[in-house]
């Protein structure tokens, strides 16, 4: 026989307000089973748990229930408290008469009688709880971080700093990323490169680091401390360890006028390349889709000038399992482009911004390019068509962003910064020219940002006109720019050189698809979902996996370099632990009555049912049945849902105990 | 509204600055400005749109209106300014500099009168009321504007039929040919 204990909460005034607290206790009191019952102010604080701490070992209970606010409040904070007892922790239920009773209900006496059904369904459940052990699972004390941005490098050097091995993996035939393309930040206007090229130099150099560049994730198994990833590793065609990086292969290659991506195609490199002078690794790349050899079986050239013998045009793809403890995601964004859209895509191009014909209309990476002294220019500020100097630069923000019925409603957040910034550097520059720069809102919530906004406008003589544009097309030489300023109420016409527009910050490309094979949720846009917005903002749902950067949303350097290290400090933490403790609140089939159907496979979230053979004692097949990984279940129920010859149960929500909380109604 | 370097009177905005010795740029037209002014409602350019005109170089738009003659110098705008914008001092120095600007403005009332004004203590040395008030209504066009105040300002005596000469001509003369001196060599508006 039970001898259940159950405490109502006052909750301050929350509860009692509106539900006879002392009633419910006295009513309660009287259920079969129920061997205590009273009611505190706080439960949740010290004297109200040393009451329930008290009451377990007075009253010899044998199961508690606690009815306060919800169980996503409190639940831990009660069952950490009954554990201290000496009762498992799991023979702990919570009613939850806040959220569910005292703060929708007005009438005090319904109130109060709902408030009783509900702590009545929950003694009626938790007398059918059963001890359940901690589940305790091995971490592999290595960490994956995939894409090598400023994220990625971040948060690889602070986990492999702390001692343990990281595996970087980045699409690209170099580690840099975005940051690398820039000239120079906001809003201290430092060089990109000079304060990146170091940390991209650490990387390479840390012993505790394994790189891979020119590599894609192409499958991820297992759970959290015990991920086996296997990374697809590109042909690169040059033997990384023989290559010395002395750039004779690059300077031979007849084949020179492919469009530099880098350079957002306005320079061009050869078809063996490395990206950009400063990559890491220095190894280059070929490109087999532009590469003569390649195309035509004929050339050849830079295998025979290479000296130490590196080029080896029969490298095939190789497949890396890496076993991993964690998983760090930071893949970063990519810029919406306004040319027009293939057609069934949710996300419109600008037909009234010319969807990119004008060559002269260029966006804001672009533009970085060209201010950047590595870049395709050498740092001087030209038109793409001419090549000549433009004297009145036109910048527009919110292209894309904060569009609805072009598809994205979100905030680009980075966009307000990066043209002040523009402005700036296009005022140092070219010292007789004119920046315009038709905004919506400033948006510069961060330390100096603002000041730095304003002193693009108040010393770098940046004019901004609050209003937007409706129109850009070429006459002549120029783009007519037909906008409005709202703060005086007319339209406004300026006849352009250049015209530089903000684009939105997109994700990656592909995101979707890896997230997926990570088994990671994603918003509409493909932006990463954290797990709370507010209290778990680096980690997924699934567990073991953390997300850094622009991922997850539109972020700056500093807020990127911050998530980075709060991601790696995540992955510390569960390093910490030799083995990981999981609540067992998990999913078990019953394999007697499994018949193999899998369809708890399809609906799991989590890719926590595995396939499990049951023999005989001769070793024949008798049948296959489902087995849910403990290590991997969320505990959602959604296979208990689906199951149709009712085999799997979720522990502490099993059948058995809500048909006897139906029952006690 | 045509915005090129051309277009934009940035000249006019330096003088504008210099001579009220506070920063246009400086203002994110926030409207608390116009939100406290009391003659805002006369106004085509209440006082924000003021400043945001000469921000993009468009005195001419200012100049044109009548803003600037209705401000009454109260400083509420400047009292309450986030940006320290001592707009009533722009306001000054939009109407010293309205002096020379062409544009419509230098037809309008308040350009007359001080014109007026001015001629009349050139030529007399001092201020010849009736005088005033009868090349003002004519020159404006106004024939009987105040008129029936004349014999009321006559009884108490506020109003002279003759004038009376300043006995020192040459000096004030003097006075005037230096400002216009001074003029015409930059040193004053």
């Amino acid at each position: 026989m039970s001898r259940i204990g159950v405490f109502i909460c006052h909750c301050g005034e929350n509860i009692s307000r509106t539900v006879d607290v002392e009633r419910v206790a006295a009513q309660v009191g009287t259920l079969p089973g129920v061997a205590f019952s009273t009611d505190y102010k706080y439960m949740c604080s010290d004297p109200g748990q040393g009451l329930l701490k008290k009451a377990i070992q007075e009253q010899r209970l044998s199961h508690v229930v606690v009815a306060a606010c919800s169980p996503r409040m409190h639940e831990k904070t009660f069952r950490k408290a009954v554990e201290s007892a000496g009762l498992n922790p799991f023979l702990c239920e919570m009613a939850n008469i806040r959220e569910h009773c005292s703060w929708v209900h007005e009438d005090r006496e319904e109130a109060t009688q709902k408030a009783i059904e509900i702590v009545g369904m929950m003694v009626e459940r938790v007398k059918k709880n059963r001890v359940l052990p901690t589940i305790t699972v091995p971490v592999t004390k290595r960490s994956l971080v995939i894409g090598g941005g400023i994220a990625g490098i971040q948060a690889a050097l602070d986990i492999a700093d702390c001692g343990h091995e990281v595996v970087l993996v980045e699409r690209e035939p170099s580690i840099g990323g975005h940051m690398a393309q820039l000239s120079e930040t906001f809003p201290t206007l430092d060089c990109s490169q000079c304060i990146m090229t170091p940390k991209m130099v650490d990387v390479a150099n840390h012993p505790k680091i394994k790189l891979y560049t020119y590599a894609e994730i192409e499958h991820v198994e297992g759970y959290i401390g015990n991920f086996q990833v296997t990374v697809r590793k590109k042909a690169r065609s040059v033997d990384e360890d023989k290559c010395t990086g002395c750039g004779v292969c690059m300077t031979k290659c007849p084949q020179k006028k492919i469009p530099n991506t880098f350079d957002r195609n306005l320079g061009m490199r050869p078809a063996i390349y490395v990206p950009f002078p400063q990559a890491v690794p220095n190894t280059p790349v070929i490109d087999r889709e532009n590469c003569t050899k390649f195309k035509t079986g004929k050339c050849g050239v830079c295998q025979k000038v290479c000296g130490p013998g590196a080029v080896d045009y029969e490298q095939e793809d190789q497949l890396i399992v890496e076993p991993v403890g964690a998983i760090v995601v930071a893949t970063g964004f990519d810029l919406y482009s306004i040319e027009e859209k293939p057609k069934g895509s949710p996300i419109k191009g600008y037909g009234e911004f010319g969807h990119g014909k004008i060559p002269d209309v260029i966006d804001g990476m672009t533009f970085e390019r060209l201010a950047s002294a590595s870049g395709p220019t050498g740092g001087k500020i030209l038109r793409p068509s001419d090549g000549r100097e433009p004297k009145q630069i036109v910048f527009i923000q919110c292209v894309g962003s904060r569009a609805r019925e072009k598809g994205i409603s979100y905030c680009s957040k980075i966009c307000c910064m990066y043209t002040a910034k523009h402005t700036m550097l296009y005022h140092h520059k070219v010292h007789d020219g004119q920046a315009y720069v038709f905004f919506m809102d400033a948006r510069t919530p961060g330390k100096s940002y603002d000041e730095f906004w304003r002193r693009s406008i108040e010393e770098e003589e940046a004019v901004y006109i609050r209003g937007m544009v409706s129109r850009l097309y070429q006459k002549g030489d120029k783009i007519v720019v037909m906008g409005s300023d709202i703060a005086v109420g007319v339209q406004v016409e300026i006849e352009a050189d250049m015209v530089v527009l903000a684009t939105a910050v997109q994700p990656q490309k592909g995101a979707d698809t890896l997230a997926q094979k990570l088994g990671i949720s994603y918003d509409k846009y493909h932006f990463y979902s954290e797990a709370h917005a507010k209290l778990r903002p680096v980690e997924c749902a699934t567990a073991g996996i953390y997300l850094a950067g622009a991922c997850q949303g539109p972020k700056d350097i500093p807020d990127t370099v911050s998530q980075a290290s709060a991601a790696a400090a995540k992955v510390m933490t569960l390093f910490a632990k030799d083995k990981l403790e999981r609540e067992p609140i998990v999913a078990k089939v019953r394999e007697a009555g499994c018949v193999g159907c899998f369809y708890c496979r399809k609906v799991c979230p989590y890719g926590a049912v595995e396939e499990k053979e049951i023999r005989d004692r001769q070793g024949n097949l008798i049948k296959v049945v489902a087995y849910v990984n403990p290590g991997v279940c969320g505990g959602c129920g959604t296979c208990q849902a689906t199951c149709p010859s009712k085999s799997v149960e979720l522990d502490g929500y099993t059948d058995e105990q809500i048909v006897a909380m139906i029952e006690s109604l | 509204m045509l915005l090129s370097t051309e277009t934009m009177d940035v000249d006019f905005v330096r003088k504008v600055e210099a001579l009220s010795g506070t920063s246009v740029r400086r203002c994110f037209q926030c409207g608390k400005c116009s939100a406290g002014c009391p003659m805002a409602t006369f106004m085509e350019h209440p006082p924000n749109r003021v400043v945001r005109l000469l921000q993009l170089g468009q005195w001419q738009r200012i100049l044109a209106g009548r803003s600037i003659w209705y401000c009454a110098s109260c400083e509420t705008c400047s009292t309450r300014c986030p940006n320290k914008v001592h707009l009533a001092s722009i306001m000054d120095a939009l109407r010293k500099l309205s002096w020379d600007a062409e544009g419509p403005s230098k037809e309008s009332y308040v350009q007359l009168a001080n014109r007026l004004f001015l001629q009349n203590i050139r030529t007399y040395g001092r201020q010849y009321e009736m005088r005033l008030a009868a090349v003002f209504n004519v020159k404006s066009g106004q024939f009987l504007k105040d008129l029936m105040l004349g014999p009321k300002l006559i009884s108490k005596g506020k109003l002279k039929m003759f004038h009376q000469k300043n006995k020192n001509m040459i000096e004030i003369e003097k006075i005037f040919g230096r400002i216009e001196e001074m003029r015409k060599n930059g040193e004053a508006l």
